[in-house]
C-alpha cells in the first residue's frame, strides 16, 4: 500500500486539473423537466410537463402576464354578449410555423377537435375543461362567438391554455403524426426534433407576432431524478430546473453559477378529514385539529420559509379569496379543551394517509403536533402509484384523513379548488368520499352558475366562512414555486407555475 | 439434445404465460387507469373510455384476449402514447441491453483477474483490498452509487456528463454504477471457487510435472472453477436488468426500465405487460444459454 498511494495521488491531481465541461452555446436555452408528455399535441394529454412545452410552441386566444393578468394573445379583445355568449376578435396576420396564416377556421377547428360534437367518446382528455362550450361560431373572418350551455365563469381561465392548431395541416398529417413528429403552432418556438425520454429540440419562429424570442434554440431535456437535475444545473448541462427541494435551495443560492427564483403559487396544502366516521364526524374535533398545528414553524423550519399560511383552501391569488377570514392560530390548550368537550378527554387514535412523498417530513411533523394535543396519529405513507390510486381514488378507503396538495390546474378561481375538494357529486374527487357539510354543495353550484363576478365573490366569501367554521380539513399553507436557474439566464418564477420562456433573456 | 431443447422451450412458454398472468393480475388489481387518464371527467365519460379500452369486460375475458393477441406479438396500444406498446418497448430495448451487457462485461473483466489473483495470493494486500471493496460494493445501493459518481466525476471534477445518452462519455458513469453493483458478487464467487480448486490433487499434479504456473491456473484450475461463475453470471443478468431500471432513472437514460416505471405510475397496462414480458424473455433465454454452456464446460453433466 505504501507504493500504491502515489499513483492514486497523481490520478487525483490530474483529475483536479482537468478542464471543466464545455459550456453551452450562447443562443441555446436548455431546461430540465422530470418527463416528457406522451405527445406534443397540446390537446391530447393532461400533463403539466406537456403543457409547459406546448405553451412555448402554441398560442391560445388569451395569455396571462407575469403579473397574472389576462393579456391579448391570438384574440385582441373579448367580451360577453350575454350570459352564455362570448365574442372574440382575432389578431390579424398571425403566421403558423409552416407559413400559413391563422384564420377563424383554425380556431373553430381547434375547439371542435376537443369538443367532438355529436360523438359520445371524446378523444381529448381536456374535454372536461371546456365541456361547457356548446358551439363555436364564425361570425366573420376576424370574429368568433363561443356559446356555452349555461353561464360559464371559468371560460376565460380555460382559454389561457387552449392552444390553436392549424386545421389544414392537422387534417393533412393526421392526429398521430401531428403529436409525434409534426406539431405546428403559432408560438415563439417551432419543432425540430424529439428523442423520447431524452430531449425535445425547438428553434425560434422567425415570423412570430410578438417578435423574435431572445434564445434561438430551446432544448427540453427529460431528467426524472431531481438530484441529477441539480447536478446538471451546477455543471451547466441545463439552465433551468423546477421544484428545487427546500434543502437544496441554499446550495443553489450561493453556487457560483446558479441562483434561485421563487414565488407564491396556487398549490395549497391541507389534511382533508373524513367526516363520515368518528372522530372527525364531530366539528369540535376538526376544529381542535386546526388549532393543534403550528403552521408558521413548519413553513420556517421545513419549507425554508417558502410558504404562506391560509385560512381555508382558497389561495390568496385566486378569484374569490377573502382576506377577512383568518387562519386558525396555533393554540394547543384550546385544541385540548375542544377535544375534551367533544367527548375525548383522554385523546383519540386516528390514521392519516399521504402519497406526497416529497413532503413526508412535513407530514410527520404535523402528525406529531396533533399527537401532542391528544389526536394520536398513526401515519401511513404511500407510494404515489397504483396501490394508492386504488385505495383512495377508486375506493375512498383512506380514513381518517389525507395530507395532500392541490394546484387548481393553474386556474385562478376558487371554484377550481372548492369543487374537487368539497363537492360531493359522484364525478367529484375527494369531496364525494369525505365531505359532509350541509348546504355546501348548493353554494359551490351557485358560484359556478353565473357570470356576475361581484355576486360570485360574495358566494365564495360565504363559502370560506362556512368551511372555516365547519373545518372539513386542517387548513395549512400555500407553497412556492422554486426554480433553479443558471446565472447566464435571466428569468423569474411565475405564480401560475408556467415556464413562459419568451421572457427568458441571456444575461450580459 | 433435441429432447432437451424441446423440453426447455416448453418450459419457456410456461414461464412466459406465468409472467403475463402475474403481471396482468397485479395490474388489474391495482386500480383504474381511466381515472388517471381523465382526472376531471364525469363518470359517464369515463365509462365510455373504459368501454373503448376494453376494461369493462370480466377479467378472464380480458386475459384471454390479451394472451391471444400477445401470441401474435400484439400487446395493444399504450393508453397514454396511443402507439403499439410492443414498439415502445423494442425501441428502448437496445439501450437497456447495451447498458446491461457493458456493465456485465466490466464486472467480469474486473472480477476474473482480481478474484483469481486474490485466490492465488491469498491474504496479500490485493486480496485484502479486494475483499474490502466487495463489502463496500455490495452494501452500496445502486441509486446512491450513481449519485456519488455524478458528484465526483461530473460536479467536482467536470470530467464526464451528468446524465443523458448521446455520446460514449455519457455511457461511462452508468456502466460503472451497474458494474460496481455486480462485480463484488462475481469476484467473491471467482475467488472462492478458485480457492477450492487450487487445493485439489490434479492441480498439485500439474504443478508437480512442471506445468508453467500461469497454465496451471489459467487452464486447469480456471476451467473447473468457472462453473459456478457461469451460473451466477446468468442469475445476475436478471438482477442487472432490475438494476438498470434504477440506473436509467438516475442518469436519465431512455431505456425499458424507465419506460416501465413511468407506465406503472400511470397504470398504462399494455406497456407494463409488454415491457415485463420482454425482460422475462431475455432472462429466460440467458438461463437457457447458461444451461447449454454447462455441457461444454463440464462434460459430466448430461442433458436429460
Amino acid at each position: 500500500m505504501r507504493h500504491g498511494s502515489l499513483p492514486l495521488l497523481a490520478v487525483l491531481l490530474l483529475l483536479a486539473l482537468a478542464p471543466s465541461a464545455d459550456a453551452q452555446p450562447k443562443d441555446t436555452l436548455t431546461i430540465a423537466l422530470v418527463a416528457h408528455a406522451p405527445t406534443l399535441d397540446p390537446h391530447m394529454h393532461f400533463e403539466r410537463v406537456g403543457i409547459l412545452v406546448n405553451i412555448n410552441m402554441f398560442d391560445s386566444l388569451l395569455h396571462r402576464s407575469a403579473k397574472l393578468a389576462y393579456e391579448p394573445a391570438l384574440a385582441t379583445s373579448w367580451k360577453a354578449i350575454n350570459e352564455t355568449t362570448w365574442e372574440f376578435k382575432l389578431r390579424k396576420g398571425v403566421r403558423f410555423h409552416n407559413g400559413d396564416t391563422l384564420t377563424a377556421e383554425d380556431v373553430k377547428f381547434s375547439f371542435d377537435r376537443v369538443l367532438e360534437p355529436g360523438k359520445t367518446t371524446k378523444k381529448s382528455p381536456q374535454y372536461g375543461n371546456v365541456r361547457a362550450i356548446k358551439e363555436v361560431r364564425i361570425v366573420d373572418p376576424d370574429t368568433i362567438h363561443v356559446v356555452t350551455d349555461k353561464p360559464f365563469p371559468l371560460l376565460l381561465e380555460r382559454l389561457v391554455f387552449f392552444p390553436i392548431v392549424p386545421k389544414k395541416h392537422v387534417e393533412k398529417v393526421g392526429d398521430d403524426a401531428f403529436g409525434a413528429s409534426a406539431p405546428i403552432g403559432t408560438g415563439p418556438w417551432k419543432f425540430v426534433e424529439w428523442k423520447r425520454d431524452q430531449y425535445i429540440r425547438l428553434d425560434a419562429h422567425d415570423g412570430y407576432w410578438r417578435g423574435k424570442p431572445p434564445f434561438k434554440h430551446l432544448i427540453v431535456r427529460a431528467i426524472p431524478e431531481i438530484a441529477t437535475e441539480v447536478a446538471e444545473l451546477k455543471t451547466g448541462g441545463v439552465d433551468l430546473m423546477r421544484n428545487v427541494p427546500a434543502d437544496l435551495v441554499p446550495e443553489l443560492k450561493t453556487g457560483p453559477q446558479t441562483y434561485v427564483s421563487s414565488t407564491p403559487i396556487l398549490r395549497v396544502h391541507q389534511i382533508e378529514l373524513d367526516m363520515r366516521s368518528a372522530p372527525f364526524d364531530k366539528k369540535l374535533v376538526r376544529q381542535a385539529a386546526n388549532y393543534a398545528i403550528d403552521k408558521q414553524a413548519i413553513i420556517q423550519k421545513l419549507m425554508g420559509g417558502l410558504g404562506q399560511q391560509v385560512a381555508t383552501v382558497v389561495q390568496p391569488p385566486a378569484f374569490g379569496f377573502d382576506a377577512e377570514v383568518k387562519p386558525y392560530p396555533y393554540d394547543p390548550p384550546k385544541a385540548r379543551e375542544l377535544l375534551a368537550r367533544a367527548g375525548y378527554p383522554n385523546g383519540v387514535d386516528v390514521t392519516l394517509h399521504s402519497a406526497s412523498v416529497e413532503f413526508r417530513p412535513l407530514f410527520e411533523a404535523m402528525a406529531q403536533m396533533l399527537t401532542e394535543v391528544g389526536i394520536r396519529v398513526n401515519t401511513r405513507m404511500w407510494d404515489p402509484g397504483p396501490a394508492w390510486n386504488k385505495f383512495f381514488q377508486s375506493e375512498g378507503k383512506a380514513t381518517n384523513g389525507i395530507y395532500f396538495n392541490w394546484g387548481n390546474y393553474s386556474v385562478f378561481d376558487a371554484d377550481a379548488v372548492l369543487h374537487p375538494l368539497f363537492h360531493t357529486e359522484p364525478g367529484g374527487w375527494i369531496g364525494k368520499w369525505y365531505t359532509r357539510v350541509e348546504g355546501l354543495d348548493k353554494l359551490i353550484d351557485e358560484g359556478r352558475s353565473t357570470l356576475n363576478q361581484p355576486q360570485r365573490k360574495r358566494t365564495y366569501s360565504q363559502i370560506q366562512r362556512v368551511i372555516h367554521e365547519e373545518a372539513p380539513a386542517i387548513f395549512l399553507f400555500t407553497q412556492y414555486d422554486t426554480l433553479g436557474i443558471a446565472k447566464r439566464v435571466e428569468y423569474a418564477a411565475r405564480g401560475d407555475e408556467w415556464l413562459w420562456l419568451f421572457d427568458a433573456k441571456p444575461r450580459r | 439434445m433435441t429432447a432437451f431443447v424441446v423440453r426447455r422451450l416448453i418450459r419457456l412458454v410456461v414461464v412466459c404465460v406465468g409472467v403475463s398472468l402475474v403481471t396482468f393480475a397485479i395490474l388489474h388489481a391495482s386500480g383504474d387507469p381511466v381515472s388517471l387518464i381523465m382526472p376531471e371527467a364525469p363518470e359517464a365519460d369515463r365509462a365510455v373510455l373504459r368501454q373503448a379500452l376494453g376494461l369493462h369486460d370480466p377479467l378472464i375475458v380480458q386475459f384471454a384476449r390479451f394472451v391471444g393477441r400477445a401470441a401474435g406479438g400484439d400487446f395493444g396500444n399504450s393508453f397514454f402514447h396511443r402507439t403499439p406498446a410492443f414498439g415502445l418497448v423494442m425501441e428502448r430495448m437496445p439501450t437497456t441491453l447495451t447498458l446491461t451487457l457493458l456493465s456485465m462485461a466490466l464486472a467480469i473483466v474486473v472480477a476474473l483477474p482480481v478474484g483469481i489473483y486474490g485466490a492465488v495470493r491469498r491474504g496479500r494486500a490485493v486480496d485484502q483490498v479486494a475483499t474490502g471493496a466487495v463489502f463496500l460494493g455490495q452494501s452500496m445501493p445502486v441509486f446512491w452509487t450513481g449519485i456519488m459518481l455524478i458528484l465526483l466525476f461530473s460536479v467536482q471534477w467536470r470530467l464526464l456528463p451528468v446524465s443523458g445518452w448521446d455520446s460514449w462519455t455519457s455511457v461511462v458513469l452508468p456502466t460503472l454504477t451497474l458494474g460496481a453493483f455486480t462485480a463484488p458478487l462475481l469476484l467473491r464467487i471467482v475467488r472462492s471457487s478458485m480457492l477450492e480448486v487450487i487445493g485439489l490433487d490434479y492441480v498439485r499434479t500439474a504443478r508437480a510435472k512442471g506445468v508453467a504456473e500461469w497454465l496451471v491456473i489459467g487452464r486447469h484450475a480456471l476451467k473447473n472453477a468457472a462453473l459456478p461463475l457461469v451460473t451466477v453470471t446468468g442469475l445476475q443478468f436478471g438482477l442487472l436488468l432490475g438494476g438498470a431500471v434504477i440506473t436509467e432513472t438516475v442518469f436519465a437514460i431512455p431505456g425499458v426500465g424507465r419506460l416501465i416505471v413511468g407506465a406503472i405510475r400511470q397504470l398504462d397496462f399494455p406497456v407494463v405487460q409488454a415491457g415485463v414480458f420482454m425482460l422475462a424473455m431475455i432472462v429466460v433465454s440467458v438461463n437457457f444459454t447458461v444451461d447449454v454452456l454447462y455441457v461444454y464446460l463440464n462434460p459430466r453433466i448430461r442433458l436429460r
